[in-house]
């Protein structure tokens, strides 16, 4: 059997992983060079152009070391986002080792800190690379001092290396052979097998993606999903070597794709442990997490006749993307749309852009929102996440909202700000751990909704990028929370209104009304922004008419030029969405729901 | 529902309206961004052999001369051209076009270009209207505008045409970079000593490809508040409608009788002649527009190609939408029985719900079967604009 070594790449943004699981998959052999486009792992465009990895991919090398043996290099790519985290678990889950990339110019970023205490969490083995020392402003020795400091790695194992111009590239590969462990498990014990990732083949189905922790996995078997609870029978398996290569076994220690007739990523749970149905494990792989939606937002189409294809574009895109939940919704300004549930904002943000790029729907978006749970004064209890669904106020006994516990990790000189943050941010406690090297652990007690709004771009702000941030849910607290609705030329925008706590009811509204004051154009006429609650009004800003939009000079020459000219601000009148007489622009909804970049 | 709109615009018709533009100047404006070229005096008699050539190629086989009832020499500079060279380009004109009795025959000039031999021979070739770039009476203003005459040179030229020709149009230039409410109002009560027959303002803008533009990029260059260009721009129009000036269209104020025909046509959807570089025609529902570059330009007719660069046919239904939208910059507005008439269309259907709205909110308003921009509705006409497309 050959040697087999599972690991994955932790880097910040832009410190070239991508480059460098490319150099890898080169050296190996695994792609000709002219089937190598830039950035192999990162596939969707999206991921190409935000420099982060949104699902997961997985490539098993083939490696002859200087020792003369062959090994098996799998290769598990990690997403690198907050929102994303369980991913990352499920994937380091899967790896028994991880290369973390230092930048030579830059140093260590918080991003790296944070999956780095994660990949700690799952006891893998860690082998610093420094990256970069190509670059005239790499420092390789500071970079040695971070590691040792801020990284608590031995800076003397750390393997300089530039991944652009394939400098070191060898000696990753000797260090992951020497360094990193091999996987442990017993082929002859009950299966036990994690189901880390799973992308739709429209040929094919469903393709899991699998690491075998225990046993031996067939062709013909039948697999038992522990957490679904459901059983298929396995048409195929085999190795990632960029087409699938069939194998007649998996065998504990390895990693590999599976193929049995799944239909739709929805049917299955990633992360789920998969045994065999007449031989099972006692219980499934520990430190499973369902993928829960905790942020809700209607979404409309711009013009009302997208609404066929914006089904058919969330109907593709859940094929792909367990986690998105959908369901029909109206909107008398906008009418038909979704209701959909996301994992965290940027999930949000990335179905969002995926269905505007990919399927060319342009899109309204309402405030995000958490499930507030109701109790009604006639004794029933209801759950609401959409303020369209809001009862009268007179009728709710109680309202009670998530909680969680956030962690967040920052530098010490950053702790007090941070602190701050998490007081205006509703937090009901706050504890600090030390941790090595001048790191502190922030836990933190707050509403999961007070970290939907901006949190985490504040967070960043005042740490300066240093800090980072990861939460689980705990429980439901009572809460006091109002509907706010927005008016717009003393029309209601009802995809504007939000559900928030009262005493954040006031500075949000005058948010709303500033952000859409600054986004909505000047008309010919003055418009009052309110925001409102029941009938009162607690924030107001106005726009004022334009005083003087005229073209003076239109002679013969001009007329062509005034007309393409018209042409064009018409056509910009169209990717604006009409209320009443007012025409607000699609970035005004996306602009009310960030509170960064002033 | 109208059926039976005529397939193409009703303007079948020959153009009876000419327009020439001369490309010549002596010095780039920083505020301008016209077709011109200047201090390439050597190039005007290849561009007068280029008109001739442009000119003669049009309507071949049509029995010549042909009848029209306005010229335009633009520019550019037109009077920067030599006694010698207008002349030419004046024969050039008379050999393909009769001029009508009552032709409106407008020459721009720049107010150091004008001498009492000029004027006779251009009056004596049929020029009977000049528009003057004045700008401003002012000389720091005139100095920040980069331009190169005073106000005594202005009120010297405007004696030495009035010797020979009444209708002396003014332009003037509002909101040039440290305007104030009182160096504008002393324009105004300039202007009206010197009492000429029409007078045009116009905002200045910063357009893009101008030293202006470069200069207020870099932030060297204060641009009038939005609130000051509009009072500036009202206090104009009340002041000049108030002593006696009929304000016709936007920028255009005229005593009576004197409007400019020869831009009323093209406001009214009329069809026209354009030659030189950059100039627009508009024949048998056909824009053209020739190359913008005098260079290219030259070369273009000099190999025996057409200097039309760009070309639109406009359909019926374009054509109305023009005429409603150029017809409206029109003060006195649009007769909407006579525009129904003409068009087949009915200016309610063009506009659909947003006509209603554009009159409940006083932009517009419809009295007698007349539809025209109000005070409010004119200084925002731009936003009016695109909802009739």
């Amino acid at each position: 059997m050959k040697q087999i070594r599972n690991f994955c790449i932790i880097a910040h943004i832009d410190h070239g992983k991508s480059t460098l699981a490319d150099r890898l998959i080169q050296v190996c052999g695994g792609v000709s060079l002219r089937d190598l486009h830039d950035q192999m792992l990162d596939s969707m465009d999206i991921e190409r152009e935000r420099g982060i990895t949104i699902k997961s991919n997985t490539i098993s090398l083939d490696y002859k070391a200087k020792n003369g043996n062959d090994y098996l290099l799998n290769l598990i790519d990690t997403p690198g986002h907050v929102d994303f985290s369980h991913e990352v678990r499920r994937s380091l889950m899967a790896c028994e080792g991880a290369l973390i990339i230092v930048d030579a110019s830059q140093g260590v970023e918080a991003q790296t800190v944070a999956n780095l205490y994660l990949a700690l969490e799952h006891d893998l083995e860690l082998l610093p690379v420094i990256n970069k020392i190509d670059l005239p402003s790499a420092d390789v020795e500071r970079a040695r001092e971070a590691i040792d400091a801020e990284l608590g790695l031995d800076p003397l194992e750390a393997i300089p290396v530039s991944a652009k111009a394939g400098i070191g590239i060898e000696e990753v590969l000797e260090g992951i052979v020497e360094r990193l462990p091999s996987p442990t498990g017993d082929p002859d014990a009950p299966l036990k097998a994690l189901i880390f990732d799973a992308h739709f083949d429209k040929y094919r189905g469903v393709i899991l993606q699998c690491r075998v922790m225990e046993g031996t996995l067939r062709p013909k078997d039948t697999i038992h999903f522990m957490h679904a609870n459901r059983d298929f029978t396995v048409d195929e398996l085999g190795y990632n070597q960029f087409k699938l290569v069939p194998k007649t076994q998996l065998q504990a220690g390895e990693v590999g794709y599976i193929v049995a007739g799944v239909k739709s990523v929805q049917d299955i749970e990633i992360g789920d442990t998969i045994t065999l149905l007449d031989r099972p494990a006692d219980e499934p792989i520990p430190g499973y997490q369902e993928a829960k939606q905790v942020v809700f937002s209607s979404i409309y189409p711009m013009s009302t006749d997208q609404y066929v294809d914006l089904t058919k574009a969330l109907d593709k895109l859940a094929i792909n993307d367990a986690a998105l939940t959908y369901e029909k919704d109206s909107s008398a300004a906008l009418g038909f749309g979704f209701r959909c549930g996301f994992l965290g904002l940027l999930h949000l943000d990335v179905v969002q852009e995926r269905i505007q790029r990919e399927f060319d729907i342009g899109l309204v978006i309402s405030a995000p929102s958490v499930k507030y749970i109701l109790e009604l004064t006639d004794g029933s209890t209801v759950e609401v996440d959409n303020p369209s669904y809001w009862p009268e106020p007179m009728t709710i006994q109680s309202a009670s909202e998530p909680y969680i516990k956030a962690s967040i990790l920052t530098p010490e000189s950053y702790v007090g700000p941070v602190m701050e943050l998490c007081r205006e941010h509703r937090s009901e406690s706050q504890t600090m751990n030390y941790l090595s090297a001048g790191r502190i652990e922030v836990i933190s007690e707050m509403p999961l909704g007070e970290v939907l709004f901006d949190f985490y771009g504040k967070l960043k702000m005042i740490t300066r990028g240093y800090g980072s941030f990861d939460y689980e849910p705990i429980e439901y607290r009572k809460t006091d929370v109002v509907k706010v609705d927005i008016l717009v030329n003393k029309e209601p925008v009802d995809t504007l209104s939000y559900l928030v706590h009262r005493e954040k009811a006031r500075t949000r509204a005058l948010h709303y009304c500033e952000r859409l004051a600054k986004e909505i154009p000047r008309h010919q006429f003055k418009i009052p922004i309110q925001g409102v609650i029941g009938g009162n009004v607690i924030a107001r800003t106005t726009i004022a008419p334009f005083r003087k939009d005229v073209t003076e000079k239109l002679y013969g020459g001009d007329v062509t030029r005034k007309k393409k000219l018209l042409e064009k601000q018409k056509k910009g009148k169209a990717k604006m969405k009409q209320f009443g007489s007012v025409n607000i622009p699609q970035k005004a909804f996306v602009s009310v729901l960030r509170a960064d970049n002033d | 529902m109208i059926i039976n709109h005529p397939h193409w615009s009703s303007d079948l018709t020959i153009p009876r309206s000419v327009y020439v533009h001369v490309p010549f100047c002596r010095h780039r404006c920083g505020y301008c961004n016209f077709t011109l070229v200047a201090n390439r005096d050597e190039w005007v008699e290849g561009y007068l052999n280029a008109i001739e050539k442009e000119i003669s190629a049009v309507n071949v086989g049509m029995p010549a001369p042909q009848e029209v009832d306005t010229v335009f020499l633009g520019g550019g500079t037109p009077s920067h051209l030599s006694a010698d060279q207008l002349e030419r380009l004046i024969y050039i004109l008379t050999n393909k076009f009769l001029f009508a009795s009552e032709i409106e025959f407008s020459i721009e000039a720049n107010p150091n270009d004008i001498t009492a031999e000029k004027v006779e021979l251009l009056s004596s070739l049929g020029v009977n209207r000049f528009s003057l770039g004045v700008q401003s009476f002012n000389s720091k203003k005139l100095q920040t505008l980069e331009r190169d005459h005073d106000a005594q040179v202005v009120r010297d030229a405007i004696d030495t045409i009035r010797k020979r020709v009444a209708d002396i149009s003014i332009d003037l230039i509002i909101g040039s970079p440290g305007e104030t409410l009182e160096s504008w109002q002393n324009d105004l009560d300039d202007v009206l000593s010197i009492n000429p027959t029409h007078i045009s303002t116009y905002s200045l803008t910063i357009e893009k490809g101008t030293q202006f533009w470069n200069r207020w990029n870099r932030g060297d260059l204060n641009e009038v508040s939005e609130d000051s260009a509009a009072d500036y721009y009202e206090t104009g129009i009340d002041f000049l409608t108030n002593n006696g000036f009929d304000h016709y269209e936007v920028s255009n104020f005229s005593r009576y009788g004197f409007r400019c025909r020869h831009n009323e046509n093209y406001w009214l959807g009329k069809s026209y002649y354009g030659f030189g570089p950059g100039a627009a025609s508009y024949i048998d529902g056909m824009r053209g527009m020739n190359h913008r570059s005098t260079s290219r330009y030259l070369q273009l007719v000099q190999s025996g190609q057409s200097p039309t660069v760009e070309s639109e046919l406009v359909d019926a239904e374009a054509s109305a939408r023009e005429k409603l939208i150029f017809g409206l910059r029109r003060i006195q507005g649009i007769d909407v029985n006579a525009y129904r008439e003409e068009t087949g269309y009915t200016v309610f259907e063009l506009a659909e719900k947003d006509m209603n709205r554009l009159l409940v909110q006083k932009l517009l308003e419809l009295e007698d079967q007349t539809l025209r921009l109000t005070r409010s509705g004119l200084l925002v006409s731009d936003s009016i604009w695109p909802l009739f497309l």
